[in-house]
């Protein structure tokens, strides 16, 4: 108990004396990939007919209208959910932490069983973290974490 | 201004800025519903004006479970200039005189003078951002911009450059507007401007509720410093 008070209040102190180095360089930037399995074994599910493709999560509109701006200066829970989610993908990155990794999953998750994006027989979905950089003049993009295979149902529940 | 209505603004305008970040949060997930719950009761206690100091302490104890809870910020910069107003409307409350009352207000009027001034000075002293490259891999590669249509300004390096410029000389200049009230509230109309841009072009409204929120301590201080006696008179 005494632990968690002190480790909230170590998460504080960068609040009460901030850096505001908002920006200072445009870091390597996350994305958040899925892919649906039938089987929970990616080895094989891999090698299977009809391999589901890596999608986006949650991928930004084509367009946003004015007026859908305007609302969203007061209603805009899925775009801070998936600020949230670019923290935890760069702290999964970063030091592998265990909490960003479970937070990520259980979003997907969720999505899957509630945006009614799970197609029947899938009932299993890996996720990867693609850092996209400028190096010189090219933009490249790199795999740094593949997730274990997880149940639609249990990352739901989570 | 005087102290005790700059204070009870900010406040009020911190109180709407946790109202608006609670009801997104609770309406939009299925977990934490007891915490946002509670927490927008104590927001309309602080709007309303109700045992201020305790209401305080009580969305004071939740932040730190929110942050325990998400490993961090939710929100990154936005949810740190929350914490910032809460912890310095908390001294406010419980400091015993009214000396270190005006100290601990004129603390978070500076942090905000602070989060302008080093945000333009540690882009000036990046090459990338005087040749405008950065506000164009912002637009091109990052995950801020709303829409894929937003990304095609990465391919106007001209706008780009002139408005890195623009961005980097409004940051870096905003100290001065603390020398009179109306190059202050000036100051203070652009930089929302600014804040809403980046809402509407970035999705960040929170930094617009919450930044808005810390607006009357510079007021305050303005007023404090140029308008009448020193502050550690």
């Amino acid at each position: 108990m005494i632990k968690d008070i002190v480790y909230s209040l170590r998460l504080l102190l960068p609040a009460v004396i901030p850096s505001w180095r908002f920006f200072d360089i445009i870091a390597p930037s996350p994305r958040i990939e899925y892919r649906l399995l039938a089987i929970a074994k990616p080895q094989e599910a891999g090698q299977a007919e009809n391999e589901p493709d890596w999608r986006e999560f949650r991928p930004r509109p084509d367009n946003v209208s004015v007026g859908r701006m305007m609302r969203r200066m007061v209603w805009n829970p899925n775009w801070n959910q998936s600020l949230f989610l670019v923290s935890c993908a760069e702290r999964l990155a970063a030091y592998g932490s265990s909490h960003a990794e479970t937070e990520i999953q259980t979003n997907i998750g969720v999505a899957l069983n509630e945006e009614g994006a799970n197609p029947e027989g899938y009932p299993f979905f890996q996720f990867r973290l693609i850092f996209i950089s400028r190096v010189e003049d090219r933009i490249t993009k790199e795999v740094e974490f593949l997730s274990p295979v997880y149940s639609c149902s249990e990352a739901y529940s989570i | 201004m005087t102290l005790d209505f700059a204070v009870r603004a900010t406040e009020i305008l911190l109180g709407l800025a946790f109202l608006q970040q609670s009801i997104e949060y609770l309406l939009s997930n299925r977990r934490l519903h007891l915490l946002f719950l509670a927490r927008v009761g104590m927001c309309l206690l602080l709007i309303s004006g109700f045992q201020t100091g305790w209401v305080l302490v009580g969305l004071a104890v939740l932040s730190l479970g929110m942050l325990y809870r998400f490993d961090g910020p939710y929100n990154g910069g936005s949810d740190r200039m929350s914490l910032l107003v809460l912890a310095c409307l908390l001294l406010v409350h419980f400091l015993p005189e009214s000396h270190w009352q005006e100290l601990a207000f004129g603390y978070l009027a500076v942090q905000l003078v602070l989060s302008y001034f080093i945000s333009g000075w540690v882009k000036i002293v990046n090459p990338a951002w005087r040749n405008g490259r950065a506000l164009q891999d912002v637009f091109l590669y990052s995950a801020y911009p709303v829409s894929e249509s937003l990304r095609a300004f990465a391919a106007r390096p001209t706008l780009l450059f002139g408005a890195s410029w623009m961005v980097m000389l409004f940051e870096l200049i905003f100290p001065f507007s603390l020398l009179t009230q109306p190059s202050l509230i000036a100051g203070l109309l652009i930089a929302a401007l600014f804040h809403f841009l980046n809402a509407c072009f970035f999705g960040l409204n929170r930094f617009f509720w919450i930044w808005l929120a810390a607006y009357p301590s510079i007021i305050w201080l303005q007023g404090r410093l140029f308008g009448g006696s020193a502050l550690l008179g």
